[in-house]
């Protein structure tokens, strides 16, 4: 088995290109699993973590670009990046993801782009990148684009990149509202989620972004729920007012966000209990973004 | 100098553990070839063919075998380590499959290269055909019958036993009140850690054969794995490295690499080792737990049992190597610290095309507990008594010990508790949760819009079974004492305890006792630990070895004092007449003394010689003494000692998610004396941890191909630290037993043995249905909440669901 | 491929290493160090936790090419000359070590908890101990010497933090 090591993403774009059929390795989360049990035999691994293009995060007008290597523990804030610290209060709906990542040994060594590369309907960032409206940003010898977060998730375990590309950035949107994140599972740490739910709510362009986990074949967002709350927010002036909501709104909200799931039975719970658990999720979260809006309109009220 | 029993001291194994110096099976043998093993994919299969010529070429391959490569009794199936007359159609596996499989997991080519990496890539080359046939699954599919495990078992049932004291169906049927309940506890394991393990080497010079293994017996391993070569016991050495814990799973023997590897060493004469990796554990070694009750009971107004009658069905999985010793202990076990009134149980043990089942900590208590209190809780509910007072007017009283319960316990021996003060530690269990106050403490979360429930389980447990276990200690020269027991250690600080017993028997400081455990070489025989019996049997043998060298000591001591042995007494290492601290001989002079000489190998050794005089008209070792400040004894008991205990519980259930948080544990635990209280309460921690484990959180998911699905840490949910309760209560009894020198009792196991049955009756609390199968998932809690809220149930304990009342 | 690496301060070198194989793999099979332990490969357990670059990875996640190069710290190196680091001492005096074979990853999870935060909340604890699985002790003196070592290293060098 070849080991392919890049120094830079031009070396790491070329060897992508010349070993389509090398297995990209960050944290080693996943790829490592595999083969430590046999499971996989690779002709060739492509080891990321030399890339210095590859980490490191900024800010750059309404968007924050995150490298593919930022990990986890990144994201919450634990490890700073580079000096920074502030990506987990820059971006707090991937660093709630983030820190749900039970372990932290995981945390500091899984990566965003490794999360999305491996697309697993139960990946703990993606919902809070649909929810946010976020672009993946894939590079290749020839050339870089921008793929949205809608169109990214094609399949279980699979995403829109092409054989000669790897993922080198997440581009979000920072977040002028509050963002909430919350899964359930059957145990605190290190679970793989039962169901998961992320909201953003961003009053500058009256938005609401959804995401759903573990819930369906892919991570989906909940289109109806968010043209729901959408409607009843703008309807009501409560963007304006910050008033509180309604609580039929919330109860509808969950039951939208529920009815956009398709989940299945399996050995962490039933289709059913992962509907249910999803309503609550999607009403608990809305609740504590709504209450978090509303603090921060009588802060800024106040000062 | 202060005695060192009692005392909570620091465990003398942790500092070597502790810098990474430990030396568990896998950190040994950096120069053996590596084991590994084609196991089968389908959960019931023909084998049609193996063809193993893509794997000839391997990078690193040394050997490939079969079923058809083991000759004569290697090959055979393994023992059938525990047989009982019920067991009527006793099946056990090959060591690899000769041409049926009959669950997923089991091994049917063994490779052997210069690496494990090496010998998985071979394995992956090697291309089994396989012809699959319907597999069973589950007790309802076993007890169904429709399709066998092993043809020649008519109705999948290996063994079937009923006991009964008194005329149970009658009791029942006479009674004023009566309920049936069914009951199912799903499947769990031991995982320990660290997996299962084995290494050998083969001496061609001295043609000895020296075995390290991840055992919970090492003479039992060196007996089967000497039968299974043909080999003499005395050139078989077993040596039982640190052991990542066992918890059960490692009492098996021999499993099938334990023969293998030894095998494969001496053919290949080279050193072999096999280490199970984390996804063969959970579908080669062995499981529990799975049993499901049908309970009928019948009880006056005070809801004091009248008759009991029990009928399980016991899942034992492909094979049957332990025996029945599991559902025995649930049958018998099951009564806790309660009088049944009339009691009958009948069990069948039934084939099933999973992973076999063999002890884990509790084997088959937390199953009895959790029938009994669940039998108990529906009593109080169906008269609407306090769940306390129930137990209270069931118990067995002081006054009534030894009680004879008329029944055969899993030693083949009577059923007779020997000590325990059961209304004691439910009066301190209640004051320690605070039973009284709890609707106090319920409304007032149900201000808040919390759920909250409280429940309590009991058990009893025979600890310490037999048949014996021995020590051997010997009085160095250098005044250092060695102490060995041929029962193994599997990380719970035998070496401590059993150094705490020797160092206040002798008189020594602990600092001069070593310990050896579980090395035939040290201490050749023993049985091994399981059944809560090491600090009872090794540690009772021990206190008498101990005693023996004593004695021995102070009679050479005494000789050469010119002093009555009465009279002498052993302080701080020196052997002194009483209250005459410049009397006194050190210890490791005593030892020179006691072991007549004519070479003095050193300056000390030429007190010993044979001119320094002496009394020359006897012989230098008298008749019937032998030389050496030694003393070798066994320990048998005539019955196990029945330690006890008792848990409560109060829990939150999330009315929306149904996600089940443990708010408080409270234990009162008695094992008799304690020895060191600090590693009794690691004990009970740990023991806590599995039982919550096993009510909210673990099962084997097999599906209905005998596939099981949550294979690996991933998915098989044992507790982190974020899932333990934020403390355990514990409380103390101590009720000595009457049935050993240092009247202590088993303390291994008991933590786990009350779990899902108090998480059970704390949930029915909370909730106000009946809960009937453990564990229970916040998935599972949420379909029954819909399912009784479909019924029409309220938020009321009336008992319909499974508990019904009889005719 | 030849693995180059600094472990506990000393240069290692491993000569024919197979690129996929685990840094746990090397560590206990070619570099003699088998402190670290394998329990699960697949990073749920914790126990073969080691610092790489500073950092607490698990190592059988780490493919061995990724570690040429990298400085990494094993349980095996937490003692200074000889003497048991106070986390280590901590866990004997609360008495935190039953079979021993999860502790060398609690060790590095625990050491590099009070490197970071040397009075920790009862919640950062659990959190900073929730990627390692432990089987004997229920946790809760794992929990104890994990307060105790930080008690200890705040009352200073010589302080016994009581």
């Amino acid at each position: 088995m070849e080991f392919l090591r890049p120094e830079s993403l031009g070396e790491a774009l070329a060897a992508r290109a010349a070993h389509p059929e090398a297995v990209p390795l960050a944290g080693g989360t996943d790829v490592m699993v595999e083969l430590n049990f046999a499971r996989r035999r690779p002709a060739a691994l492509l080891d990321l973590t030399r890339v210095g293009e590859l980490t490191g995060w900024h800010a750059d007008g309404g968007t924050v670009r995150v490298g593919a290597g930022v990990t986890y523990a990144e994201l919450t804030g634990e490890r700073a990046s580079g000096g920074q610290t502030a990506l987990g209060r820059l971006l707090p709906g991937l660093a709630m993801a983030a820190r749900t990542v039970g372990s932290p040994q995981i945390r500091n060594r899984g990566t965003i782009g490794g999360n999305l590369g491996s697309a697993s309907p139960a990946g703990d960032c993606h919902p809070v990148l649909l929810a946010s409206g976020a672009s993946v940003e894939a590079a290749s010898v020839r050339g870089r684009r921008q793929v949205p977060i809608d169109d990214f998730f094609t399949g279980v375990k699979r995403n829109a990149l092409a054989p000669d590309e790897l993922i080198t950035a997440v581009l979000v949107p920072a977040p002028g509202g509050p963002e909430q994140f919350a899964k359930i599972g059957t145990r605190n740490a290190m679970v793989i989620a039962v169901a998961a739910f992320a909201i953003v709510l961003d009053p500058v362009r009256r938005r609401v972004g959804t995401g759903i986990g573990s819930a369906a074949p892919t991570p989906v967002r909940a289109v109806a729920a968010e043209r729901l709350l959408a409607g009843a927010l703008a309807g009501d002036g409560l963007w304006e007012s910050r008033g509180p909501l309604p609580e039929q709104v919330v109860t509808e909200f969950g039951q939208a966000v529920s009815a956009a799931a398709s989940p299945i039975d399996d050995v962490r719970g039933t289709a059913g209990y992962r509907k249910q658990a999803l309503a609550v999720l999607a009403s608990r979260t809305l609740g504590w973004a709504w209450r978090d809006y509303r603090a921060a309109g009588q802060q800024a009220g106040r000062g | 100098m202060t005695s060192m029993f009692g005392e909570p001291i620091a465990r003398v194994e942790d500092d070597r553990l502790l810098r990474g110096e430990g030396a568990y099976l896998d950190d040994l043998g950096h120069d053996a070839l590596a084991a590994a093993f084609v196991r089968s994919p389908h959960a019931h299969a023909v084998i049609r063919d193996i063809d193993v010529s893509g794997a000839l070429d391997a990078a690193g391959l040394v050997a490939i075998y079969t079923h058809e490569d083991l000759p004569g009794r290697v090959g055979e199936p393994l023992p059938l380590l525990i047989p009982h007359p019920a067991l009527t159609h006793g099946r056990t596996g090959y060591p690899l499959a000769a041409a049926e499989v009959n669950h997923v997991g089991e091994p049917v080519v063994m490779v052997v290269a210069t690496d494990r990496y090496l010998a998985e890539d071979a394995a992956e080359r090697i291309v089994v055909d396989y012809d699959p046939l319907p597999a069973v699954v589950g007790v309802d599919a076993a007890r169904a019958a429709e399709h066998l495990v092993h043809p020649d078992v008519p109705g999948n049932v290996a063994a079937h036993l009923v006991q009964a004291n008194g005329d149970a169906a009658a009791a029942v049927a006479a009674a004023p009140h009566r309920l049936e309940l069914d009951l199912y506890i799903e499947r769990s394991a031991s995982t320990p850690l660290e997996g299962r393990g084995v290494l050998a080497r083969w001496d061609t010079e001295s043609r000895r054969l020296r075995i390290w293994t991840s055992t919970q017996t090492s003479t039992g391993v060196r007996a089967a794995v000497a039968a299974k070569l043909g080999l003499a016991l005395a050139d078989v050495d077993v040596i039982t490295p640190d052991v990542g814990g066992g918890f059960g799973v490692k009492i098996v023997h021999p499993w099938p690499e334990e023969v293998l590897v030894p095998w494969a060493a001496m053919t290949l004469g080279r050193p072999v080792k096999f280490t199970e990796d984390r996804s063969e554990h959970f579908v080669a070694s062995a499981h529990e737990r799975g049993q499901r009750h049908q309970v009928r009971v019948g009880f006056d107004d005070d809801g004091r049992i009248l008759g009991l009658d029990v009928t399980f069905w016991h899942d034992n999985g492909a094979y049957i190597p332990y025996g029945v010793i599991v559902p025995i202990i649930t049958s018998t076990q099951l009564l806790g610290p309660y009088k049944p009134g009339a009691y009958r149980v009948e069990f069948s043990s039934l084939y099933t095309n999973t992973v076999i089942v063999t002890p884990y900590r509790g084997a088959g208590r937390p199953q009895g507990a959790f029938v009994m209190e669940r039998t108990m809780d529906a009593i109080a509910a169906e008269l609407d008594l306090d769940r306390t007072l129930v137990r209270e007017r069931n118990f067995i009283q002081p006054g009534e010990m030894p009680y004879d319960h008329g029944l055969i316990f899993q030693d083949g021996r009577p059923l007779i508790y020997d000590s325990g003060d059961y209304p004691a530690a439910l009066a301190r269990l209640k004051g320690l949760i605070g039973w009284d106050e709890f609707e106090a403490v319920r409304r007032a979360a149900r201000a808040e819009g919390r759920r909250v429930g409280i429940g309590l389980a009991c058990y009893v447990e025979g600890t310490g079974v037999g048949p014996y276990e021995g020590a051997h200690v010997v009085v160095e020269t250098s005044g250092k004492v060695r102490v060995a027991t041929g029962l193994t250690s599997q990380g719970q600080g035998h070496q401590t305890v059993f150094a705490q017993i020797a160092a206040d028997e002798l008189g020594v400081p602990i600092t001069d006792v070593e310990v050896v455990t579980g090395d035939t070489r040290a201490f050749g025989y023993a049985v091994g630990t399981f059944a809560s019996r090491a600090a009872v049997m090794s540690g009772s043998a021990v206190a008498l070895a101990a005693r023996a060298a004593r004695a021995k000591a102070i009679r050479v001591a005494a000789a050469a004092l010119e002093a009555s042995p009465d009279d002498m007494e052993i302080v701080d290492g020196v052997v002194r007449v009483k209250g005459d601290p410049g009397s006194g001989i050190a210890l490791g002079t005593v030892a020179v003394l006691s072991n007549p000489l004519r070479y003095a190998f050193d300056e000390a050794a030429r007190a010993a010689t044979q001119f320094v005089g002496g009394d020359l008209s006897t012989p230098p070792v008298a008749e019937g003494d032998e030389p050496g400040i030694e003393g070798r004894e066994y320990f048998s008991p005539v019955r196990s000692t029945f330690a006890s205990g008792m848990h409560a519980a109060i829990v939150e259930t999330d009315p929306d998610t149904a996600e089940v948080k443990v708010l408080r544990y409270c234990v009162v635990h008695d094992c008799g004396t304690l020895i060191n209280p600090r590693i009794v309460e690691g004990q009970i921690h740990g023991g806590v941890a599995q039982g919550v484990g096993g009510a909210l959180y673990e099962k084997m998911a097999y599906d209905e191909t005998g596939q099981l699905q949550n294979a690996s840490f991933m998915d098989f949910l044992m507790p982190y630290v974020s899932e333990v309760p934020e403390r355990i209560e514990i409380d103390h009894l101590e009720t000595p037993s009457p049935l050993n020198p240092l009247g202590i009792k088993g303390a291994g196991e008991a933590g786990v043995i009350p779990g899902s049955a108090v998480i059970a009756a704390a949930i029915e609390d909370a909730e106000g249905f009946p809960i009937t199968s453990m564990p229970i998932s916040p998935s599972d809690l949420f379909e029954l909440r819909r399912r009784h809220a479909a019924s029409g149930e309220t938020a009321n304990a009336s008992q319909t669901a499974s508990v019904n009342r009889a005719g | 491929m030849r693995i180059t690496a600094t472990v506990n301060g000393t240069t290692h070198q491993a000569d024919d290493v197979w690129p996929g194989e685990s840094l746990l793999f090397v560590l206990r099979e070619r570099m003699g160090l088998p402190g670290s332990k394998n329990a699960c490969e697949q990073g749920e357990c914790g126990s073969c936790t080691v610092y790489l670059d500073g950092v607490p990875v698990c190592a059988c996640l780490v493919a061995a090419g990724q570690a040429d190069g990298r400085q990494i710290v094993t349980v095996e190196g937490l003692a200074a000359g000889g003497a048991l680091h106070p986390v280590q001492q901590a866990f004997i005096d609360a008495g935190a070590v039953q079979c021993g074979f999860c502790t060398p990853g609690l060790l590095v999870a625990a050491h590099d908890l009070l490197a970071r935060d040397p009075s920790p909340s009862e919640a950062d604890v659990r959190e900073a101990l929730a990627g390692n699985l432990c089987r004997c002790t229920g946790y809760e003196k794992i929990l104890d010497a994990v307060r105790l070592a930080a008690a200890r290293l705040a009352a200073g060098p010589g302080g016994d933090g009581a």
